[in-house]
């Protein structure tokens, strides 16, 4: 995880406004330009290889975009929509780069999110490889006993014998989960971070690039859809 | 005192037999204690109760009164009480939920709302007692088995607990965790921390406690100094018995004897070794035991290279399985044994080498059609349960491959005991007859080769000598059989070969005997000679002396 030097909150403005922008125009020249300065960005960071890896999860959906946009509209409008969420996605990649689940639930309290929900948006991104390692087990436990869950259609046939045994566990985990939090202290009243996030100077000149260019982006889209 | 039940009865809601039946006990600080007991005899809910867990957490029905360093815990909550007991569960996975080693050790202390200066200290002093320094900056979910147990009891240790209870800590350890948390544990006991260890596996740490409890039914049934406990009657109560003892009680020696060197003690008061001597190699003549009568290959592996995420995993491993055999995978965590199990029936397919399964390619055929063959019961059957019946669990196999033989099952049924649970939903079952059942159902489509994954792990002494005789059973009908272990005196018991795995490679293949007396090998494999073993290495000295 690479630390970043900003306060997890402005770095959440930044790229939500980020975001913004990129769903607010649809202009080739303006998506190809963020698209090398995220590249450049992605590369300043050293988080290159991570991001082509990344995007080979990112390929699939942002082909079906391209293709369903191209089908139903045009192909300009296809490679354009195609283009967009592959930026917005390489924002995302970006964010979750650089923030630590703890520094995001941590800027999230400080912005006054209730305490549980934070935890637990942290904790469940925690958990999401821990699941992913259960259901392969239980792919294999299944596949090894001449269950046809190998894939192609017949899978969708013996569903039961993949997802039964990891609902019950996923159920019997979140309820060790709990146990396991409550004892250490789950919720008590006056929990104290380690590292508090600090909002410094640079964080508050982030924040007002960030706003002055949410502002100039929405003027000028406001301005040039006006006939 | 830091810990005391007065009379403490439980039940868990929805049930009519409780889980605590009128629980006396005190425990003085600084005391260390091992609770004994087969599966169910109320153990994990003693924990939950000495932590406040119950009644805070688990509803149900509490009577009798129980108190935490002074503290009743009905009065308390469990986040006034976790400053005083903190218990590492059985489920390492279940209990790590932050995104470094760091921050799981800082969560309770920012819980409690300690100073950053006063945080520092405590995760100082905790990381280097449960030798977590080098650990700190990874992701929990990327360790072992044996690191994560390490993790889960640092994060207790920052509350600086005057009571630690820990629940089945060696379950998943290799020897060299085994012997690593022992060590832990020894520190934390000169530290004068209170130590309530629950273990199947007694000689693993007997010799360490102060104190053993045994549990029967929800009651404290023993109790007081290990060698007095293990001298009277424990015989009804389940309870895994250090091998050596076993062996000298055997011979009709009913004396607690833990260790190697109380053995050879107690061989030297004997006028004659003979009776020893006979009895110790006794295992290696039984005819169940012996060499393979067949040549017939069922597995071949031939320069057998595995990598994941780009590091080796299997590295040039060559070996021959043959019908009749009954073989021991051994090896530190890590070492490659499970991904090695994993080609014996195609779920991961040779890149580099060669592979054949009753000279079947595994690259053309799919492991569902190689799973007719070969049969492979993992370590949690909770995997594979997913039928509304026993019955309709364990003939899945058979039915998906039309193999159905209706008498070979109730043979089956017969034999782990499933006739009763026939119609019952197997999800309902204990643990102990949900690994009868994923035992069933493996054999139900008579395989040649059968694999057990840690068949041993977190098995009470019943549920041992069940599967004992189930594998004794097996051999002398010939079946081919492999099982991966940390239990070597297990593997010793059972097994005509030992494979040994040591970062990808195979390093040793031979009898049992043989591998145990190349020391240098298991040192290397991170193994240690059982103590039987060293008992007869002993003997041969003191033999050797007598002519």
């Amino acid at each position: 995880m690479k630390r970043s030097l900003l306060d997890p909150r402005s770095k959440l403005v930044l790229f939500g406004v980020a975001t913004l922008i990129l769903m607010a125009f649809s202009h080739p020249l303006f998506l190809l330009t963020s698209t090398g300065i995220l590249i450049l960005l992605v590369c300043l960071l050293r988080l290159f290889r991570t991001w082509v890896l990344f995007l080979k999860g990112l390929a699939f959906p942002v082909l079906t975009f391209f293709l369903i946009a191209w089908v139903a509209f045009d192909f300009e409008t296809g490679w354009v929509s195609g283009l967009r969420l592959f930026t917005i996605g390489t924002v995302f990649f970006t964010f979750f780069q650089t923030t630590s689940p703890e520094d995001l639930s941590n800027g999230l309290l400080k912005m006054g999110c209730p305490y549980p929900f934070a935890f637990v948006m942290s904790a469940s991104m925690q958990f999401i490889p821990f699941l992913i390692r259960r259901a392969q087990n239980i792919r294999d436990a299944q596949r090894s006993r001449g269950v046809p869950i190998d894939g192609g259609w017949r899978s969708i046939f013996y569903l039961p014998a993949f997802a039964g045994p990891l609902l019950v566990q996923s159920f019997k985990f979140a309820d060790e989960l709990a146990e396991a939090m409550e004892a250490r202290g789950f919720g008590i009243s006056g929990r104290r971070f380690r590292y508090e996030p600090r909002f410094r100077w640079f964080d508050w000149v982030v924040l007002g690039f960030s706003l002055l260019g949410l502002a100039v982006g929405l003027m000028i889209r406001f301005l040039s859809s006006q006939p | 005192m830091i810990l005391q039940f007065e009379g403490v009865s439980y039940f868990y809601p929805e049930t009519d037999r409780p889980a605590l039946d009128g629980f006396h006990l005190t425990v003085q600080p600084g005391e260390s204690i091992l609770v004994a007991g087969a599966s169910g005899s109320g153990k994990s809910t003693f924990c939950r109760a000495s932590i406040g867990l119950i009644p805070h957490f688990h509803q149900g029905r509490l009577t009798g009164k129980v108190f935490v360093n002074g503290l009743d815990t009905v009065k308390h909550p469990v986040h006034e009480l976790f400053r005083h007991a903190g218990l590492v569960f059985q489920n390492p996975d279940a209990q790590l939920f932050n995104q470094t080693v760091e921050a799981e050790l800082v969560y309770g202390l920012e819980n409690l709302g300690l100073r950053p200066s006063e945080i520092e200290k405590r995760l100082a002093w905790a990381s280097r007692l449960a030798e977590l320094d080098p650990l700190m900056n990874r992701s929990p979910h990327t360790l072992s088995g044996g690191e994560k147990q390490k993790v889960a009891l640092g994060a207790i240790l920052t509350l600086r607990p005057r009571l630690l209870l820990m629940d089945e800590p060696f379950t998943h350890l290799d020897p060299e965790g085994t012997e690593g948390l022992r060590g832990i544990l020894r520190s934390l006991k000169s530290e004068g921390i209170t130590l309530l260890i629950i273990e199947h596996r007694l000689h693993e740490i007997i010799e360490d406690v102060d104190r053993i409890l045994v549990f029967h039914q929800g009651r404290c049934v023993k109790e007081g100094p290990p060698r007095q406990v293990l001298a009277g009657e424990i015989f009804d109560y389940g309870l895994n018995l250090p091998p050596l003892q076993r062996f000298f009680n055997d011979l009709g020696i009913k004396k607690p004897i833990f260790n190697v060197q109380e053995g050879i003690k107690e061989l030297k008061k004997h006028p004659s070794l003979c009776p020893f001597h006979d009895h110790l190699m006794k295992p290696d003549t039984d005819s169940s035991k012996a060499s393979p009568a067949s040549t017939h290959p069922v597995v071949e592996i031939e320069d057998l290279w595995s990598a994941y995420d780009g590091h080796p995993v299997l590295r040039g491993i060559d070996l021959i399985l043959r019908q009749g055999e009954c073989v021991a995978l051994l090896g530190r965590n890590g070492a490659g044994k499970t991904t090695l199990i994993k080609y014996l029936n195609g779920l991961l397919k040779p890149r580099k080498g060669f592979v054949r399964i009753l000279n079947h390619d595994p690259l053309k055929k799919s492991v569902s059609e190689l799973a007719r063959y070969v049969s492979l019961v993992w370590q949690n059957p909770n995997d594979q349960i997913f039928r509304s019946t026993v019955r309709e669990e364990v003939l899945t196999g058979p039915k998906m491959f039309k193999a159905y033989d209706p008498r070979w099952c109730n043979q089956l049924f017969e034999r782990f005991d499933l006739l009763p649970l026939l119609s019952r939903s197997p999800f309902a079952l204990s643990e102990g007859q949900k690994k009868r059942v994923s035992f069933a159902a493996a054999l139900s489509i008579k395989p040649f080769l059968v694999v057990l994954d840690e068949p041993t792990a977190g098995q009470d002494e019943p549920s041992r000598s069940q599967l004992t005789s189930l594998l004794k059973q097996l051999r002398e009908e010939g079946q081919t059989i492999l099982f991966v272990t940390h239990d070597l005196e297990f593997a010793a018991e059972h097994a005509n070969r030992w494979l040994v795995l040591s970062e990808g490679k195979l390093i040793a293949d031979g009898a049992p005997d043989e591998v145990m007396a190349q020391t240098h090998l298991m040192i290397r494999g991170g193994l240690r000679p059982t103590q039987r073993f060293q008992l007869i290495q002993a003997l041969h000295g003191l033999r050797k002396e007598e002519t």
